[in-house]
């Protein structure tokens, strides 16, 4: 089972080149499907976004978001591998269902963490929450509307405004077990930015290669196993 | 008609469903051809098939409540931009906020109020529009340079795989401090949903080192713990 015992070549032959050549020509293809919706409006309804609004409208989401396009996809590649990336940033909802559900599969099969079984382990638990997913929100999209009344109003409630706190707090404790000393500074980074004001996607980068660099401080001092 | 109920008509019409499928099967076939590659892979790495369908079921029953969360948000979402644009918004990045957002961004732009007086079909197309530019910045982005990230990890790791699983530990509990750390500020149920959810956790996993089977679970159950004590303050 151990890591050293992997043939690098062939796992590159089996695994990196074919996850690389999928993960480019699907992202490629959403990019164009994503605007499909538009072709429908103006072949049927002869609508077209007028230029102007929209390059205005493309510049206010982008200084919106802009940032995160770069930031989360840097911040989030040591824990989903390459994989992982591509999957999660096609299908979404990262935080409160890839992430968690990358660290679950690994927990549960039991693979040592940052090596090329946990990277595939953790693929599978993303592939499952996908299922899932979509699943879920073809449900919604289908019978969604005759579906909620079926949910009584609070645990409708329960569900739309404390599933991501909750789910944060308890995979931000399944990590504190592992290596407590870096549990306090993960905290105080980002609470420090919040309280300055800093933008997100500083406190974003700032939480996690801070949190890194910490990390790699204790490992050199052998404070941290 | 109105104009709302013009928007509503072509939002729900059959077009609209047709032409949001595409991307949502991408989706599909993306995980398909994934799953199929981990199953040539798995000898390479010494993982037997039942790991690989263990993982498998984990990453299904762990996204079973977040999943409800997305369905109830969800419905809500497809009375305002209609079910086929809010299905095929939330199968792919970008959740309902970061939508709206855009959405809302795209009606500005026109100067009209999202939803409003106003709102014609032109408009609407001005908010798909930019709903799917802002999706687009993160798949091309990923699309084009993912691999260049794992030059840099290998880099980083210099093969010394007791570090990299360190690294990988300490960029999860700093991703998860930032998303708490919001929660914190927020006080009240958000804080409250997060301290149980992760108290519940820790003790859960020591629960199932005597009791390896309810582990693929904890993380629904402890979920859900933090969810309700956060409704009864």
């Amino acid at each position: 089972m151990a890591a050293e015992q992997i043939n690098e070549q062939k796992y590159h032959e089996v695994w990196t080149t074919p996850v690389i050549r999928m993960g480019m020509a699907t992202m490629l293809i959403a990019c164009v499907l994503s605007f499909i919706p538009l072709i429908y409006l103006y072949m049927v309804h002869g609508i077209l976004p007028p230029f102007g609004p929209s390059l205005a409208a493309w510049g206010l989401v982008a200084s919106v978001f802009g940032a995160f396009y770069i930031v989360e996809p840097i911040s989030y590649y040591p824990i989903l591998g390459l994989a992982g990336t591509y999957i999660s940033f096609l299908s979404g909802n990262i935080s409160n269902l890839r992430l968690p559900c990358s660290a679950m599969a690994q927990e549960v099969v039991g693979v040592q963490e940052g090596t090329k079984q946990a990277e595939i382990i953790g693929t599978m638990g993303i592939i499952g929450s996908v299922i899932t997913n979509l699943i879920g929100v073809t449900l919604a999209a289908f019978v969604g509307s005759w579906l909620i009344g079926l949910f009584p109003a609070f645990v409708a409630d329960a569900f739309r405004k404390y599933t991501a706190p909750a789910i944060f707090g308890a995979v931000f404790g399944q990590f504190a077990m592992r290596q407590p000393k870096l549990a306090p500074f993960a905290l105080v980074i980002p609470l420090g930015l919040l309280y300055i004001k800093a933008p997100i996607w500083l406190v974003i980068l700032a939480a996690v290669f801070g949190t890194i660099i910490i990390s790699r401080v204790f490992y050199k001092m052998k404070i941290i196993h | 008609m109105s104009h709302l109920e013009e928007v509503l008509t072509v939002a729900n019409s059959m077009g609209a469903w047709i032409t949001a499928a595409p991307i949502v099967i991408i989706a599909l076939v993306q995980v398909l051809l994934y799953y199929r590659q981990i199953y040539h892979a798995a000898d390479a790495v010494n993982l037997t098939r039942n790991q690989l369908s263990q993982a498998f079921r984990t990453g299904m029953v762990t996204s079973i409540g977040p999943v409800v969360a997305i369905f109830i948000i969800m419905v809500g979402l497809m009375s305002v931009i209609g079910a086929p644009m809010a299905w095929m918004r939330l199968a792919v990045i970008g959740a309902a906020p970061t939508e709206l957002t855009a959405a809302t961004l795209g009606a500005d732009a026109m100067g009209v109020k999202f939803g409003g007086e106003g709102y014609n079909l032109q408009v609407m197309a001005v908010s798909w529009w930019t709903m799917a530019i802002n999706g687009v910045g993160w798949l091309l982005l990923v699309g084009l340079f993912a691999h260049k990230l794992e030059d840099v990890r290998e880099k980083v790791g210099g093969g010394d795989t007791k570090w990299l699983g360190i690294l990988s530990t300490a960029a999860m509990i700093g991703v998860f401090g930032y998303l708490n750390s919001r929660n914190i500020v927020a006080m009240g149920g958000p804080l409250i949903a997060a301290v149980t959810g992760g108290i519940a956790m820790v003790i859960l996993l020591q629960i199932a080192k005597k009791l390896p089977q309810i582990k693929e679970y904890t993380l629904g159950i402890a979920m859900l713990i933090g969810m309700f004590t956060a409704m009864f303050f």
